[in-house]
């Protein structure tokens, strides 16, 4: 791998990062007449949803980020080390892989007023005949919007700190802190949170971005008038005459972000400083039973609330007729699967195709990337991949879309996997810089000295060996492939309809049993992915051995 | 660095430009001979912009992809859209950055503000609906001929009919409220009732469809609105919307986020009454165990707004040719009778039956609408408003309903 091989993965991967920023700039300030006239500023400012979708998504994002946080502190501390801890981190992955908005249509079949929970309960216990009007869903607060987020980020957050866990040897420093006599949750507060918080911080920021930003999960979950912020922008880039104005929205939004940013910096100062003074009280605390109790039924609720979300959107997709309060339908049906196989092939291809292509062109670039870095040939950029995690994806994509337009580039199928690879290399790149600089060298060199050459060794020893890692970050690519909703819209020119696709834009109007199908058929894909990424690698060591 | 950018789009601008003079030789000419098109046509793909958001319009339209796919050799990708003004605005920027050919949509599904605002801008291809075999059988009406009050001109051809109508079942509800004023005290009286919000189509309309029965001037409606007093023309609206919006589902906070979706919140008691855009709806969603056999459709007594929807080339398109065979196949009787059976889609027809062969008419007399549907003679239709009042509408709306 030469130092050309790097140079080109990093001018692929940073060049539409730059580009999508002057895309947002440029028709903002009214400097791209073709396709976009006028000063946006002055008509945002003027329009009367601008200030009510700000509020919105920042108190949803705000919100929802915060509750994530605590929720996943609070499971540390309460969960760590015992059984539900083993069964969270054993069945939170798969609920990851499931898209965001897959999830949110599952969500709403379960909490509407007319949804499961309230036909479980009616009309015996609740007394109901007909759905109770004291909620609405979406409901106009944003908490609806704010519950999704909250169960599918802390998920996000709880994975990312039980990886850290073992690199602060958590154990040993419980071990002390008990022998110490500090009762366990101080434990956690006193000796443990101050290391893990600076390792989190990252995640929490792309977190905090995604939840401030978010499109397809706001459209389903969130109020519609006004709506959030980000949504607000995409009803404006899809006016005709608008794109300045939804361009001055995309680069005020990303400089709201890069201020939220600013106000963690600052909050988190404030709150390491009072825990130093805390921390030199050498206050013991007692155990609080009932605390852990509370914090394990929290975050099992949240699971079982994901777990009955999905399985919902399969009860859905195999309803004939289901009226309320019926707590099951009383027709079933396999026609909505069977019937409509020639209808969902199509989208179905298009996703899977697109999501292949993207995650072999995720891994050669990762692999090509971290055999540069291990032989000195690229600097290690860590921090760097986020990147495009940390700016909102409106700005982005609307800049991509704008460059695109003018290029003749927007409804190609290259230039969707192309945005898809931005946004899944760089899970690809972190998951697989693990294992690779783990990796002994000594086995390089075994082989080396066996007379093997830098390809042989590559393709016989590092990659076979790191096979499993390969194999997860490649279901991880799909994943996020087979989610990206706004890319394949803005970009897509509408030429290629994707499940995330057809379920957002055609959620407000076909059949409820219809979008399950297609809900429960997005959230498969990964699923299955997951489960290939566990079993190939032991296909592939028995062929081998 | 801004400066070397400016100059890169400006380059890559003139090459756009320049291609514009490279024109195909044998390209589709309106007028030409009907065996031409047909020849033309063959082996072509045409992508059809429409509305994507009703699994029955989508099923249609495979059906007809089909069709045409062993009939004509034409290839109907159905491009499936949120709302057609994301396409008017692609079609605009693609106009002023010069891509006059190749464009990336041959055929869509427009009227109203959309047809004016392409009109408007030149967006069209051109006076080609005239010019189709099957547009002799179309229906000679006015909502045909002028789209939202502005001239049709032959720049897009007749699809099907609509009209407002509202839904509910008839378990539930005995007499439905009739008017602007018994909708006040159906609510009132905790009725259960929601419109979606503009700028959704549906909520717009009934919002047109409230101003209409409530204000006092109605020829200020036919005419542009920026020729008429719109604070006094629609006072009456806002102050009944005011006190309407408060015993609304969701308190005028939330809103249904579409028509479909009061249609499903009726069949789970969420709703009391659903709004919709096509009087044979019911008939086939009671069908498909969408709706209880209790449904039942009506108007409001003095009618409620009714329109014609198009489908235009624009001017850029590729597969003009295709785009033609596609809109005389969508007025073919064959085709219309399809449409209008709630079986498959249940959209009134454009055509006039009595222009049509026996086994056409007895094709149209089959179709059974059952007692769900809007029953055939009932409900006037009400003109649309001038195309300017939608967006200036949705405006004043917006300003005062946005929380």
């Amino acid at each position: 791998m030469t130092r050309l091989t790097g140079a080109v993965i990093a001018l692929a991967f940073f060049t539409p990062l730059v580009f999508g920023i002057l895309g947002s700039v440029i028709p903002a300030f009214g400097l791209m007449p073709q396709i976009a006239a006028g000063n946006g500023f002055a008509e945002l400012f003027a329009d009367p949803r601008f200030l009510p979708s700000i509020w919105l998504s920042l108190k949803t994002g705000i919100i929802a980020t915060v509750i994530a946080l605590l929720l996943t502190i609070a499971t540390l501390v309460c969960a760590h080390g015992t059984r539900l801890w083993k069964f969270l981190i054993a069945s939170l992955p798969p609920l990851l892989a499931v898209p965001h908005a897959a999830l949110a249509v599952g969500l709403i079949f379960l909490i509407a007023p007319s949804g499961w929970l309230v036909r479980l309960i009616s009309p015996g216990l609740s007394g109901w005949s007909r759905p109770p009007t004291d909620w609405v869903i979406p409901d106009s607060g944003g908490w609806s919007l704010i519950l999704g987020l909250v169960i599918k980020e802390t998920p996000f957050l709880l994975l990312t700190a039980a990886a850290q866990l073992s690199t602060i040897k958590v154990d040993a420093a419980l071990r002390i802190g008990r022998t110490l006599g500090y009762a366990p949750a101080r434990c956690w507060s006193r000796l443990i949170l101050p290391l893990l918080y600076p390792r989190l911080r990252l995640t929490l920021l792309i977190v905090l971005a995604f939840n401030l930003s978010v499109v397809d999960v706001a459209i389903l979950l969130g109020p519609g008038n006004p709506p959030t912020f980000s949504v607000f922008l995409l009803s404006l880039v899809n006016d005709p005459g608008s794109r300045s104005v939804a361009s001055a929205g995309a680069l005020l939004l990303a400089l709201g972000v890069g201020l939220v940013y600013c106000c963690v910096f600052l909050i988190e100062r404030v709150i390491a400083s009072v825990a130093e003074s805390r921390r030199e009280s050498g206050h013991r605390g007692t155990a609080m039973k009932t605390f852990r109790t509370f914090g394990q039924s929290v975050i099992a609720s949240i699971q079982i609330i994901s777990i009955a979300s999905l399985v919902l959107l399969l009860v859905w997709s195999f309803t004939h007729r289901w009226r309320f309060p019926h707590s099951l339908p009383t027709e079933w049906t396999l026609n909505h699967w069977n019937g409509r196989s020639a209808e969902f092939a199509s989208p179905l291809l298009t996703t899977l195709g697109i999501a292949v292509v993207t995650l072999l062109l995720a891994i050669a670039a990762a692999v090509a990337w971290l055999e540069c870095e291990r032989r000195m040939r690229v600097p290690r950029i860590d921090w760097l991949w986020y990147v495009p995690l940390l700016i909102p994806q409106v700005t982005l994509l609307f800049g991509w879309q704008a460059i695109a337009l003018l290029t003749g580039a927007d409804g190609k199928w290259l230039t969707v996997v192309y945005s898809h690879w931005v946004y899944a290399l760089p899970y690809v790149v972190l998951l697989l810089a693990v294992a690779w600089r783990e990796l002994d060298p000594n086995w390089n060199n075994a082989a080396a000295v066996l007379g093997a050459g830098y390809w042989k060794v590559l393709f016989k020893v590092r990659i076979p060996l790191l096979i499993k890692p390969i194999c997860q970050a490649a279901a991880v690519a799909l994943a996020v492939s087979v989610a990206q909703y706004l890319p394949t819209l803005l970009l897509g020119a509408g030429r290629h309809q994707t499940l995330a696709i057809e379920l957002v834009t055609s959620f407000s109007g076909v059949d409820r049993r219809i979008i399950a199908t297609l809900a429960a058929l997005q959230s498969l894909l990964p699923l299955l992915a997951f489960c290939a990424a566990l079993w190939m690698p032991r296909m592939i060591n028995r062929h081998a051995a | 660095m801004n400066l070397n950018l400016t100059q890169h789009f400006c380059a890559l601008t003139m090459i756009s430009t320049a291609t514009l003079f490279s024109i195909n030789a044998s390209a589709q000419q309106i007028g030409q001979p009907w065996a031409e098109t047909l020849e033309q046509a063959k082996g072509q793909t045409v992508y059809f912009n429409a509305w994507g958001g009703s699994d029955r319009i989508n099923g249609y339209l495979s059906w007809a992809g089909k069709h045409l796919e062993s009939e004509y050799g034409v290839t109907l990708e159905h491009v499936k859209i949120g709302d057609i003004a994301e396409v008017v605005s692609q079609l605009e920027a693609a106009k002023a950055v010069g891509r006059n050919k190749d464009g990336n949509v041959d055929l869509m599904w427009v009227n109203g503000e959309n047809f004016a605002n392409m009109k408007h801008n030149e967006l069209t291809w051109g006076s080609f609906a005239n010019t189709l075999p099957n547009a002799g059988l179309l229906q000679k009406s006015a909502s045909i001929t002028m789209d939202f009050s502005v001239p049709v001109e032959g720049l897009e051809s007749p699809w099907g009919g609509a009209q407002l109508v509202f839904i509910y079942d008839s378990e539930v509800l005995e007499t439905p409220p009739a008017s602007a004023a018994e909708l006040l005290e159906f609510v009132k009286a905790d009725g259960r009732f929601a419109y979606p919000a503009p700028p959704v189509f549906h909520g717009t309309t009934m919002v047109k469809q409230l101003l209409h029965e409530l204000t006092d001037d109605k020829t200020a409606l036919t005419k542009p609105v920026d020729q008429v007093d719109f604070d006094t023309v629609t006072a009456p609206l806002w102050s009944y919307l005011d006190e309407l919006h408060p015993h609304l589902w969701g308190k005028g906070k939330s809103w249904p986020a579409s028509a479909e979706n009061t249609r499903q919140m009726v069949d789970d008691g969420e709703l009391d009454i659903a709004l919709s855009f096509n009087p044979n709806e019911a008939s086939a969603a009671v069908r498909n165990g969408q709706l209880p056999d209790s449904t039942r459709t009506y108007t409001f007594t003095e009618g409620t707004i009714g329109n014609t929807h198009f489908v235009t080339i624009p001017f850029n398109a590729k597969a003009k040719a295709g785009a033609m065979v596609v809109a005389n196949f969508f007025i073919s009787a064959e085709a219309q009778a399809r449409k209008a059976n709630p079986e498959y889609w249940g959209d009134p027809t454009v055509l006039d039956i009595s222009l049509l062969d026996d086994e056409a008419k007895a094709q149209f007399a089959s179709i059974d609408l059952g007692p769900w549907a809007l029953p055939i003679g009932s409900g006037k239709t009400l003109p649309e408003p001038h195309a300017s009042w939608a967006e200036a509408l949705e405006q004043a709306w917006l300003k005062r309903y946005s929380n």
